[in-house]
């Protein structure tokens, strides 16, 4: 429709797209599996050696949150600019504070998953020449045991939360000006990378897989998602409580279009109603038996279930946040 | 008598929605195509007839005191200046966008040629610095636009919130807009 005032598609765009999307996803993705990795050393005996859901939870993390840091400089205006970011600091900025914990996190991540692979690193032909100059870094930070585990769980605790932060500081947006955002994506965030962690130590390090401690993360994501569920809960109520334009916005969110469908359908179905189906009706059993088989077929599907749901979280948030206003 | 503060007032009675300050806009300051800095938005008709009523809206930044703009920026890019005008700075801008998303009043942009984000300036550099009125005061033919010192008592634009009535928009977010508006008199209830 031709206006008198002109082309308004300026004031309808999605100004944050699917890279924010997906870097939103992969910033959790990230902490979860780097906690659900940390999760499971506190209760192996490192004698043995890693537990496979160590190293899944290293090699999931670390690759994680470099895509997810590429992608954010993708999207920039003027991506060749980045670098202005780490000499201009504003602390009243959530995404600036963002930037000081990314750069820390994703350091120490990088040096987490050399304590893991050190071995591997240090052996291999191919890498051993570059890594064992610094071999004596990582064995700084490997003596510090369970001190570099916590500063690794509040950070990853940090870069969860601030992705919530980061769009709940919108005062333009009803939406995401809520205080359980941050609550929410942890805890999506730590779900995701359980899930992760679960999928890939299945995948690939099966032979190091200690079944009590797969049996432990699975018990943790079926308490995560029903935690899930009522954070989402407490977040529409909480809208709705809260009158005016957060209303009008909050049942907008759930009634109109196509996102309506994905929070239902994808969110609440594919992603928090499927895996809590898998988990009664066939992993249930297995987490109760002491000789049941790994059943890697239904872990596969129910952290592909959760995983996906995790994902549309963020494209739902963002999106709908946007759009209604 | 300490610093300035500028501040616009928008007659939305007097408005005819000719466009003038648009077009004067794009030309003073160089607006690339398909982004506008500012639209002045005719909306209605409104209400039930024979109550009808049309409503002139100015869409454009509205210069807040507490703009949500300024705190977010994770660089510093985006400030207000000691005269009370928010600004971009070019140079430290990374184009994240965050501005432009907190702007509760649609203000801002990503130009499409420089990445940066860009908005209304009350002709800040181009006029103001050089004691001319913004390029859609001057040209608007029905006189809907004042500027001028809000913190000067005996300036035209003072006198003239004095003398009626006026709103800002989004008064209930805090964000005091320097933007301030004689809402429609005429016609029906909404």
């Amino acid at each position: 429709m031709d206006q008198i005032w002109g082309n308004t598609t300026q004031y309808t765009e999605i100004v944050w797209g699917w890279q924010i999307a997906v870097y939103l996803f992969l910033a959790g993705l990230s902490a979860g599996a780097l906690i659900s990795a940390i999760l499971v050393k506190w209760r192996s005996n490192l004698a043995e050696g890693y537990d496979g859901i160590m190293k899944a939870g290293a090699l999931v993390a670390l690759p994680a949150i470099s895509l997810g840091l590429a992608l954010l400089v993708v999207d920039l205006g003027k991506p060749f600019s980045f670098w202005l970011l780490m000499f201009h600091f504003n602390l009243k900025s959530v995404m600036s504070i963002g930037v000081i914990l990314l750069s820390v996190y994703s350091g120490l991540m990088t040096v987490f998953a050399a304590v893991i692979f050190k071995e591997k690193f240090a052996e291999n032909s191919l890498t051993a020449w570059a890594f064992r100059p610094f071999l004596f870094i990582v064995e700084w930070f490997e003596g510090l045991g369970k001190w570099f585990d916590w500063v690794m769980v509040v950070l990853a605790i940090g870069i969860a939360a601030y992705t919530g932060f980061l769009l709940s500081a919108l005062v333009a947006k009803p939406l995401l000006n809520v205080p359980v955002l941050p609550l929410l994506f942890l805890v999506s965030g730590i779900s995701s990378g359980v899930a992760g962690c679960i999928a890939v130590s299945i995948l690939f390090f099966k032979q190091s897989v200690q079944e009590s401690n797969l049996k432990y993360l699975l018990s943790l994501d079926t308490k995560l998602i029903p935690t899930e569920l009522f954070i989402l809960f407490v977040m529409f109520i909480g809208l709705f409580n809260m009158g005016g334009q957060y209303a009008i916005v909050g049942q907008q969110a759930l009634t109109i279009g196509v996102w309506a469908k994905v929070f239902w359908g994808g969110i609440i179905g594919i992603g928090l109603i499927g895996p809590l189906l898998v988990v009664t009706f066939s992993l249930h059993q297995y987490e109760q038996s002491d000789h049941a088989p790994i059943p890697v077929g239904s872990l596969l599907i129910n952290s592909a279930l959760v995983l996906t749901g995790v994902i549309l979280l963020r494209f739902y948030m963002l999106y709908a946040g946007q759009i209604f206003i | 008598m300490g610093n300035k503060r500028y501040g616009m007032l928008y007659d939305s009675n007097a408005c005819i929605g000719c466009q003038a300050c648009s077009i004067a806009c794009r030309g003073e300051n160089k607006v690339h195509d398909d982004v506008h800095r500012l639209q002045v938005r005719i909306e209605g008709p409104k209400g039930e007839y024979p109550n009808l009523r049309m409503d002139f809206h100015r869409q454009s930044c509205v210069m807040c005191d507490n703009a949500p703009c300024v705190p977010v920026c994770p660089t510093g890019a985006s400030y207000t200046n000691e005269e009370g005008i928010n600004m971009v700075d070019e140079k430290k801008c990374v184009g994240c966008g965050y501005c432009i998303t907190a702007c509760p009043y649609q203000a801002r942009y990503l130009d499409p040629k420089t990445g940066v984000a860009d908005k209304c300036t009350f002709c800040y550099e181009n006029r103001v610095k050089q004691d001319e009125k913004p390029a859609c005061v001057s040209i608007c033919p029905t006189n809907a636009l004042i500027f001028g010192d809000l913190n000067d008592s005996n300036s035209e634009i003072c006198k003239a919130i004095k003398k009626q009535a006026t709103v800002k928009y989004k008064e209930s977010l805090n964000t005091n807009p320097k933007l301030i508006v004689i809402p429609n008199r005429h016609g029906g209830e909404k």
